[in-house]
C-alpha cells in the first residue's frame, strides 16, 4: 500500500475533513434519532482507526487530530477534548499497524477492539479530570464500552474495505494541491 | 535524532497543547471563537437539512410500522382534547378570579414567560455528554444560561451560543444540577433537593439532598425551585419514580422520571425573559 508518499497531503487531509463533517452530520441527525438515546457506534472513530491502520502513525496522528477537532466543534465540551482522544488513539493504531500484516482482517479486528477501549478510556479520564465523576468505571465499561465495541467490530471490516478501495482509486486525492 | 523519536516528541507536544486547550476552552466561555463561528454558520443550513431528512424518514417509518397504533392513539387524543377543552375554560375562569383576588390583596401578577420557538437540528451522539443543537443563536436574542422548555416541561439551559445556532445542555447531562422541590409538599416542610442526570440510569434524573423526614410518594411532581438563578420557579422537571435513603443513610434520594422525552426532541422553546405582566402598564 502506497500511503501518502509522493501524493498530495493537503488533498488527503481536506478529504478526511469533509468525510468527517459528513459523518458528524449523519451521527447528529439520522443516527441519533434512530438510536433514540441508546448506545450508538462512533462512526468517526471507526473511520479514524481504519485510516490510521492504512496510513501509519504520522498521518494517523494528524487525521485523528483533525477529525477529533471537528467533533469538538460540533459536539465537544471543549476544544481539544475529542481531538486529543482521537489523536492518541490514531497514533497508537498507526504504531501497532507496523507490526500487523494488513491483509489479515483479524489483525484489524483486534486493533479496533483495543482502540475503542483506549479511546473511551481517554474520554472517561478527561471527563473525570475536567468535570468530575460521571458514573462508576465498571458501569461505563459494561454499558458503553461493550455495546460500542460490538458495533465497531461489525462496522470495521466494511468501513476498512471501503476506505482501502477509496485510497487505491485516489478518492482522497481529488482536490488540487 | 531518528524519525520515530522526532514524531514522538511532536506527539507529546500536541498532547500537552490539547490539554491546555481543553482547560482554556471549557464550559466557562459563552461565545465561540471566530473560526468556530464561521464554520458553524456555514454548516447550520446543512445540519438543518440533515435533521429534516431524519425526522421525515422517522415519521414515515413510524406511520407505516405503527399505523394501527397511531389510529388508536389519535382516537384517544381526540377524547383527551375534549376533556382538555373543558379544563381550559375552567382554567380561564380561575385565572380571572385569581387575578381579581391578587389585585384585591395587592399582590403582583406573576408574568408569563416570553418564549422563542426553536428547531432541534442535532443531538450529541457521543453518549458522554447530553446536549442538543438548536437553530437559534444570539442573532435571535438567545444568550448563555437561558432556560429551554417544551410544553411538557424543562429541557435544560443554553450552554454555548453562536450567530445562528446554540448548544443546549440537557437536564440529563451529569454536568447539570437544578434546585428542585416536590410540588405536593411545598407548604411547611418544603422539600428542596438537587436534581441532576442519573449517572447509571440512562434517561433518568436523580434528586439528592432530600430531608430525611420528607414524606414523598412515587408519582409526585418535581418542579424547579428557582434558587440557582438560571431556571425560574415552577417549571416541571418530572415525577418521582423511586425513593430511598442515600448512600450514607442520612438523607433521602429519589430517581426522577423526566417529563420530557429527551430522545425525541424536535421543537423546543427558549425562555428569553418575562412578558409584561397582565394588568401592568407596558
Amino acid at each position: 500500500m502506497k500511503g501518502l508518499n509522493g501524493k498530495k497531503p493537503f488533498s488527503f487531509y481536506l478529504s478526511v475533513c469533509l468525510l468527517s463533517i459528513l459523518i458528524l452530520l449523519i451521527e447528529g441527525s439520522l443516527l441519533a434519532l434512530f438510536f433514540g438515546g441508546a448506545v450508538m457506534p462512533d462512526l468517526l472513530l471507526v473511520m479514524v482507526i481504519c485510516l490510521a491502520f492504512i496510513q501509519g502513525e504520522q498521518k494517523g496522528m494528524v487525521l485523528g487530530l483533525l477529525a477529533g477537532l471537528l467533533q469538538d466543534l460540533f459536539f465537544g465540551p471543549a476544544i481539544g477534548f475529542f481531538g486529543l482522544a482521537k489523536m492518541v488513539t490514531a497514533y497508537l493504531v498507526g504504531l501497532a499497524s507496523r507490526e500487523i500484516y494488513k491483509d489479515q482482517l483479524i489483525g484489524l479486528m483486534v486493533i479496533v477492539f483495543i482502540a475503542t477501549f483506549v479511546h473511551e478510556f481517554i474520554i472517561l479520564f478527561l471527563g473525570l479530570l475536567f468535570w468530575g465523576g460521571t458514573g462508576s468505571f465498571f458501569y461505563l465499561l459494561d454499558i458503553l464500552f461493550l455495546e460500542k465495541t460490538v458495533y465497531h467490530l461489525l462496522l470495521a471490516v466494511p468501513v476498512y474495505l471501503l476506505l482501502h478501495r477509496a485510497e487505491r482509486h485516489g478518492f482522497f486525492y481529488i482536490f488540487p494541491k | 535524532m531518528d524519525q520515530t523519536a522526532r514524531r514522538f516528541i511532536i506527539f507529546l507536544s500536541l498532547v500537552m497543547l490539547l490539554i491546555a486547550a481543553i482547560y482554556f476552552t471549557g464550559d466557562l466561555r459563552s461565545r465561540r471563537t471566530f473560526a468556530e463561528e464561521l464554520l458553524l454558520t456555514a454548516i447550520a443550513p446543512v445540519q438543518g437539512f440533515f435533521s429534516e431528512v431524519g425526522w421525515r424518514t422517522y415519521h414515515f417509518i413510524r406511520v407505516v410500522r405503527d399505523h394501527d397504533l397511531l389510529l388508536a392513539e389519535n382516537k384517544m387524543l381526540q377524547q383527551e382534547l375534549a376533556v382538555r377543552d373543558q379544563l381550559r375554560h375552567r382554567f380561564m375562569e380561575l385565572q380571572k378570579e385569581n387575578f381579581r383576588l391578587r389585585q384585591m390583596l395587592g399582590f403582583k401578577e406573576q408574568a408569563p414567560f416570553a418564549l422563542l420557538p426553536a428547531q432541534v437540528v442535532a443531538r450529541n451522539p457521543t453518549h458522554w455528554f447530553e446536549t442538543i443543537t438548536i437553530d437559534r443563536g444570539y442573532a435571535d436574542g438567545v444568550a448563555k444560561d437561558m432556560a429551554v422548555v417544551t410544553a411538557r416541561g424543562l429541557v435544560g439551559n443554553v450552554l454555548k451560543v453562536s450567530g445562528s445556532s446554540a448548544e443546549v445542555l440537557l437536564l440529563t447531562d451529569p454536568r447539570r444540577a437544578v434546585s428542585a422541590l416536590v410540588q405536593r409538599t411545598r407548604e411547611p416542610g418544603t422539600v428542596v433537593g438537587i436534581v441532576e442526570g442519573h449517572p447509571e440510569e440512562k434517561g433518568y434524573l436523580r434528586m439528592l439532598n432530600i430531608p430525611p423526614g420528607a414524606k414523598l410518594r412515587p408519582g409526585d411532581t418535581v418542579i424547579s425551585a428557582g434558587l440557582g438563578g438560571v431556571f425560574a420557579k415552577g417549571l416541571i422537571i418530572g415525577s418521582l419514580a423511586e425513593i430511598g435513603a442515600d448512600q450514607f443513610g442520612l438523607l433521602q434520594q429519589a430517581v426522577v422520571k423526566p417529563a420530557v422525552d429527551f430522545n425525541r426532541l424536535e421543537e423546543v422553546f427558549v425562555v428569553t425573559g418575562q412578558m409584561p405582566a397582565q394588568g401592568q402598564d407596558t
